[in-house]
């Protein structure tokens, strides 16, 4: 894209590109942080990870601030109105995103004090794929990335395969040893905030493509068959 | 939720009213409008838009072939109306004006009083066998332009003593007078306020249940708000022409990206 005749038109752009790439930034740092307090049972880091929600909350006002600016001041048209509409949406996006981190934190703290479960370590492993995810994204953010967004995208159904064998696997503790269900439901909220992470990162993807092309990603994404569904 | 329906993009599905094939138009050398093809549909707003000295003004003119009063220029290629050659030599171009009319930028009412402002074309043309037929001519002009209740009691007053957003509403009376089938508008609101562009634009989307509308704008803003289709001119090319909000979003071509979001050097 060439430059606007307006300078300061390309100013106010890269300012919120770059507001939704400090977001970015901190929801990894959230999910990150979240994953290790988890793995180590440290609640004093846990608690620091539910502190930064805070900072979270107020850059998603910052980006809505700044995008209502751009309307009122720019009436965005084309690639530019594309790219407004879409910060709002990545804002809050990123917004759940640390939401979802802020409460596996929360969850890390509770299990902290029961005995360790060896079944843990897989789910902060699924943790660090949907992190994974999250990074590739925005990066390809970062650098307007139309393939690495739809490569993340078709990622996606990895972090889905690995939350369904490891729902399989609580849902197998729990029915052996009734004991293990408090553990284990906690478990099986954590495993799913991650793979809802996960799911917004594919959502991060699709917004990429919008904003870059016009078009919405719209083909059928591989996805993992639900897990839990079959119960009941 | 067993059946989930997509929405497809609203297609206008009006008929074609005025054709153009191969438009060229020279002010003596100068290559005003190149080889231009474009379908104008029946009760449609099309808007034209492009940078100043584009061409979108020159051709809005060729559609009621304004531009005979011009001696050096020329128009070549084809241009039908409901599929007659607007520019064959048995049509009158007087005629024709009655049946596509115009209005301009600035208001430009005659110095007559508001009545005969509006009865003027009526009048030349013979389309009122009386006094009674004129009058209701008159009445249901103003009555289409939105005026009627502000001028009833001032028909015998001069039309240029009304504002300018009431004038040019006056102008889109006579214009509409004449019962045309086309309306063309060359940036008509461009003089006029915000609240008298409104009620301009609300006139034009009510006009077009019953004409085939083409507006000239320079804003953006505006062609997103009346039309339905747009045409984006650039140094005498027609260079993309579709459905508006999908111009306005993703346009295909990049001089019309760059155009519209601010970016022309």
């Amino acid at each position: 894209m060439g430059e606007h005749i307006v300078t300061s038109f390309d100013e106010d752009i890269a300012a919120v590109r770059a507001k939704i790439s400090q977001m970015g930034g901190l929801a990894e740092e959230m999910l990150s942080g979240a994953l290790s307090s988890l793995q180590s049972r440290n609640t004093d880091l846990a608690q620091s990870i539910i502190e930064l929600d805070k900072r979270m909350d107020a850059l998603e006002l910052e980006v809505e601030e700044m995008a209502t600016h751009l309307i009122v001041q720019r009436q965005p048209l084309a690639q530019d109105l594309r790219l407004v509409i879409s910060t709002l949406k990545l804002a809050s996006t990123l917004e759940r995103v640390g939401d979802l981190s802020k409460s596996t934190a929360r969850r890390g703290m509770q299990l902290a004090s029961t005995p360790p479960a060896g079944v843990t370590n897989s789910i902060v492993r699924m943790g660090r794929q949907a992190l994974d995810q999250l990074t590739a994204v925005l990066d390809a953010w970062g650098r307007s990335d139309v393939e690495g967004a739809i490569a993340v995208w078709r990622r996606d159904v990895d972090v889905d395969e690995a939350y369904n064998s490891l729902f399989r696997e609580v849902v197998t503790y729990m029915m052996e040893d009734p004991r293990t269900i408090s553990v284990g439901s906690q478990l099986l909220f954590i495993a799913k905030n991650l793979e809802r992470i996960g799911d917004h990162a594919t959502n991060v993807a699709e917004m990429i493509h919008y904003v870059e092309t016009g078009q919405p990603l719209v083909e059928d994404r591989p996805k993992g068959e639900p897990a839990g569904h079959e119960i009941g | 939720m067993d059946q989930i329906t997509i929405r497809e993009p609203v297609v206008q599905t009006q008929p074609v009213k005025a054709t153009a094939r191969g438009v060229d138009v020279y002010y003596a050398d100068n290559h005003a409008i190149k080889n231009v093809d474009i379908d104008i549909l029946d009760k449609t707003v099309t808007a034209f838009i492009g940078p100043s000295g584009c061409g979108k003004s020159t051709f809005l003119r060729c559609l009621n072939r304004m531009n005979d009063t011009i001696d050096i220029c020329r128009v070549t290629g084809d241009i039908l109306l409901d599929g007659e050659d607007i520019y064959h030599r048995s049509v009158d171009p007087a005629l024709l004006r009655a049946r596509v009319g115009m209005v301009f930028q600035k208001p430009n009412p005659f110095p007559k009083s508001v009545y005969d402002n509006v009865a003027y074309g009526p009048r030349i043309h013979g389309l009122a066998a009386n006094k009674a037929e004129l009058d209701n001519i008159v009445e249901a002009s103003l009555r289409g332009a939105s005026l009627w209740e502000e001028a009833k009691d001032r028909l015998d007053q001069p039309g240029t003593g009304l504002s300018g957003g009431q004038q040019q509403r006056l102008c889109i009376a006579r214009a509409i007078a004449t019962a045309p089938e086309v309306l063309l508008m060359d940036e008509p609101c461009s003089a006029l306020d915000p609240i008298a562009t409104a009620r301009i634009e609300e006139l034009i989307d009510e006009l077009r249940q019953n004409f085939a509308i083409v507006i000239v704008t320079h804003s953006m803003q505006q062609a997103a708000r009346v039309s339905q289709k747009t045409a984006f001119f650039h140094l005498g090319d027609m260079v993309e022409y579709g459905e508006t909000t999908a111009m306005f979003t993703n346009p295909e071509d990049k001089r019309t990206q760059d155009y519209i979001t601010g970016r022309f050097g």
